[in-house]
């Protein structure tokens, strides 16, 4: 409980200072994000646990507001335009439901980033991240390498024709 | 960047945008008193749209108050009670000195250091509307933040998205709403983005982790409720996936205008907090409020009861003639593996089965491809919806290897997997529902006090003879019901039950999941035995154990190992104590005829250890005809001194 408090501290801090780098575009090109990314594990849950959890259900209370408020937020998770910064959220976001469309070839997570790499045909797309599964999806991987991973292979790959993310 | 302001602005005021050029020019200080005293000629401060902006609302005792409780909503320090205080202090503001926010890059900025046109948009629209607000004379000032939450947002549709009935755990069997900020892209293939669309959620800020201090900070009111914003994947795969809520959205007919406003209004009240109430203003009450706001032609909150259930607020959507202009259903984890698994024979069943436990002696190699694929896919589901949550937090290693392995073996197969189309459940969502409040009047016999006068009364929400439509059939949840009884002679009307809380969640056992039956029931109940005459007595009672659901819902049962506790001053209880624990077995039956009726009938055995009577029974028997929006129940009861009978009329409202 302690620790995933400071996995969320460790990444409101880390969000605040990758948000400063990602408004000098210049300097980077892309933005860079903090080691806990974008990923459910740290940004969903929070470290509810137990009867709070439950009854966090009920009153939909959540532990995590501060990082999505609108005027206030500090993270970096939320903006999915198309483009490289916005597919690397959506990976990263859906790094669990991504890998089991991209195991079967197809599905909502496949579609999605599809447009938002501007990506020809989701089809392709597809059987691309099938075809290359262990390689873009190995076992225990943190959902930042997944997303460099996924990024690198519809860079990669021409026939797809991803115009997006360059 | 004026270009969002400029859109904004002829969206409220329904004109072509105007110049915007002056965007350097200062304002004209003469211009003030001409629209403060234009305002006051139009009486805008009463007016409904900027009422509903400071979400102001009529005080018992006269004048106004707003439900927002945060100073952020607020220029004037009288603005919490004084609509036209604020009016006023709003339109001196726009004309303040500086250009938008103060030039930090901190995302932690105080709001309230940012130029009033910046953090007041959807106000500013407003009036810019009303006045004719010459944009020469008072320049709109560029806002970055604004218009970076603007830009992220890009609205062109708005949907309410309820979050359903948790049946894993009841106490969040009321759902939950938000709203999604739709950008209305569409793959080349034709398929909806929804996911990276925005979800806007109102939710309580928790700063306890003790669970009581927790649930009375809940109750009054002591938690702070804010608006946050996210991609909806961060819904979606929370809702539906880790907690198996299926999701109903109910897209808006908002016009382009309605939605700006919407957006803007949004980021106001972003700015400050609301006192939170579980059972009043909740989630789905604030959410509504914005929605009002946008539009104020809008009758919403004049649509939900006291208690704002999140299932009254998609109703109060449907009070509005055309505002919902589509409905769309999103399976949850749970019912898609019903899905998967709906159409396989026998032997593929336990394939999945023996998959989903990392056992690789399936005999995959064995079958076509096209039944490999489904067996394999259903698998995956399988371990999903039993260890989802822990693979997302990473905190079983043993599923996250199962769950690889799976995925690399449904990989090399190298076929994709064809669409899974899932439609709606019969049951409908919950606009479909009975009304959550029920009263009921009849009348009944009794062997012990002849001839009875029943009535009763429940606050919410529903119990497993109810009408099924727009509910689970898994589950019953029931708020304060209250049951009475008068016999014909003088003083004999009595308290025959009064429940606080009456839970029942029938999880079917089958091949994949082994999930316990359960009920729970605080409350006080007239003691229907010789352990006192008829004394009114406190209860406590929970049980759980097996239980069966057909698949259509038609029959359902359920076998429980029962304890409870009852506590009177007459009670013959535990040695001679006042306090009587049981336990003994329960046992609960039930069949739908349709939408039309229902039977259940109930019964429990308990044995009362150190106290007097030693044991005790009770059987209960109930039918009920469903007749559009009435009910009839008739009831019997069997209990060692308690034998009756009853004829109630039930009526439901929201």
């Amino acid at each position: 409980m302690r620790r995933a408090r400071w996995v969320l501290i460790a990444f409101i801090l880390s969000a605040g200072v990758a948000h400063a780098d990602a408004e000098n575009p210049a300097a980077h090109g892309k933005a860079t994000y903090g080691l806990a990314g974008c990923g459910l594990g740290s940004l969903v849950f929070g470290d509810q646990k137990g009867a709070i959890q439950i009854l966090a259900a009920t009153s939909n209370t959540t532990f995590g507001t501060q990082t999505f408020g609108i005027t206030t937020g500090t993270s970096n998770c939320v903006d999915t335009a198309a483009g490289s910064a916005g597919a690397k959220i959506f990976i990263e976001g859906n790094r669990e439901a991504l890998a089991k469309d991209a195991a079967r070839g197809s599905g909502e997570t496949i579609t999605t980033l599809t447009a938002m790499a501007g990506c020809k045909d989701a089809k392709a797309v597809g059987t691309a991240l099938q075809k290359h599964f262990t390689q873009l999806f190995p076992e225990q991987t943190p959902a930042e390498q997944v997303s460099q991973n996924v990024l690198k292979e519809l860079r990669s790959d021409s026939s797809l024709e991803c115009r997006k993310i360059g | 960047m004026p270009g969002v302001r400029a859109a904004l602005i002829a969206l409220a005021t329904c004109s072509t945008a105007p110049a915007l050029a002056t965007e350097v020019a200062r304002a004209d200080p003469a211009y003030l008193p001409e629209l403060l005293a234009s305002a006051k000629e139009k009486s805008l401060a009463e007016a409904r749209a900027w009422l509903r902006l400071g979400h102001w609302r009529k005080r018992v005792l006269g004048g106004w108050e707003s439900e927002a409780d945060g100073p952020g909503l607020f220029l004037s320090p009288q603005g919490k009670r004084d609509p036209a205080a604020e009016l006023e202090a709003t339109l001196t503001g726009f004309f303040a000195a500086g250009d938008g926010a103060p030039s930090d890059n901190s995302k932690l900025a105080d709001p309230s250091l940012e130029h009033p046109q910046c953090r007041f948009p959807a106000r500013f629209a407003f009036l810019a509307g009303a006045l004719q607000i010459d944009p020469a004379r008072l320049p709109p000032r560029s806002c970055p933040r604004f218009e970076a939450f603007w830009r992220r947002v890009s609205v062109r549709s708005a949907t309410l998205i309820f979050s359903s009935y948790y049946l894993n755990s009841p106490a969040s069997a009321f759902g939950h709403t938000f709203l999604r900020l739709g950008k209305d892209e569409v793959a080349s293939s034709g398929e909806r983005l929804d996911l990276i669309d925005q979800a806007v959620d109102f939710a309580a800020i928790a700063n306890t982790s003790n669970a009581v201090l927790y649930a009375f900070e809940g109750l009054f009111g002591f938690f702070r409720g804010e608006f946050s914003a996210r991609p909806y994947f961060y819904k979606v795969r929370e809702y539906a996936d880790y907690e198996s809520r299926d999701l109903w959205e109910y897209d808006l007919a908002l016009d382009q205008r309605q939605l700006g406003m919407l957006v803007a209004h949004l980021w106001e009240l972003g700015q400050t907090w609301f006192d939170y109430y579980y059972v009043t203003e909740n989630c789905s009450y604030q959410i509504l409020g914005a929605l009002e706001a946008a539009d104020p032609r809008l009758d919403l909150l004049s649509h939900v009861g006291v208690a704002t259930l999140p299932s009254d607020s998609v109703k109060a959507l449907f009070a509005n003639p055309g505002l919902v202009r589509g409905v769309r259903y999103r399976p949850s984890a749970r019912t898609q593996l019903a899905a998967r698994t709906a159409g396989l024979s026998g032997g593929d069943l336990d394939a999945v089965q023996q998959l989903a436990e990392g056992d690789d002696s399936a005999g995959l190699g064995a079958m076509p491809t096209d039944e490999r694929v489904r067996v394999v896919d259903a698998a995956l589901d399988l371990v999903d919806v039993r260890h989802g949550r822990d693979i997302v937090t990473g905190s079983d290693p043993r599923a996250d290897r199962l769950r690889q392995h799976l995925l690399e073996t449904r990989s090399a197969i190298g076929v994709p997997s064809p669409p899974l189309n899932i439609p709606p459940p019969a049951a409908g969502g919950p606009e479909r529902g009975h009304g959550s409040l029920r009263l009921g009047l009849g009348g009944g016999a009794s062997r012990e006090e002849g001839a009875l006068f029943l009535a009763e009364g429940r606050m919410a929400l529903h119990d497993l003879a109810d009408p099924p439509a727009g509910f689970s059939p898994r589950t019953q949840l029931e708020f304060f019901k209250v049951r009475l009884s008068a016999a014909d002679r003088p003083g004999a009307v009595r308290l025959e039950e009064a429940s606080l809380v009456e839970v029942t969640s029938l999880n079917p056992i089958d091949r994949f999941e082994q999930r316990v039956s359960w009920k729970m029931r605080v409350g006080a109940t007239r003691v229907a035995d010789a352990g006192c005459d008829r004394c009114l007595a406190g209860f406590l009672a929970v049980g759980g154990g097996p239980g069966m659901v057909s698949a259509d819902g038609t029959f359902s049962a359920a076998l429980t190992a029962d304890a409870e506790l009852l506590g009177a001053p007459d009670l013959h209880g535990l040695s001679g104590s006042p306090v009587r624990p049981g336990i003994g077995p329960g046992l609960l039956l039930r069949l739908l005829a349709g939408d039309r009726g229902a039977l259940v009938g109930t019964g429990t055995w308990r044995w009362l250890p150190s106290a007097s009577p030693e044991t005790t029974y009770e059987l209960g028997l109930e039918a009920r005809l469903h007749l559009g929006p009435v009910s009839l129940a008739a009831r019997g009861r069997a209990a060692p001194r308690a034998h009756d009978l009853g004829l109630l009329l039930l009526m439901y409202r929201d």
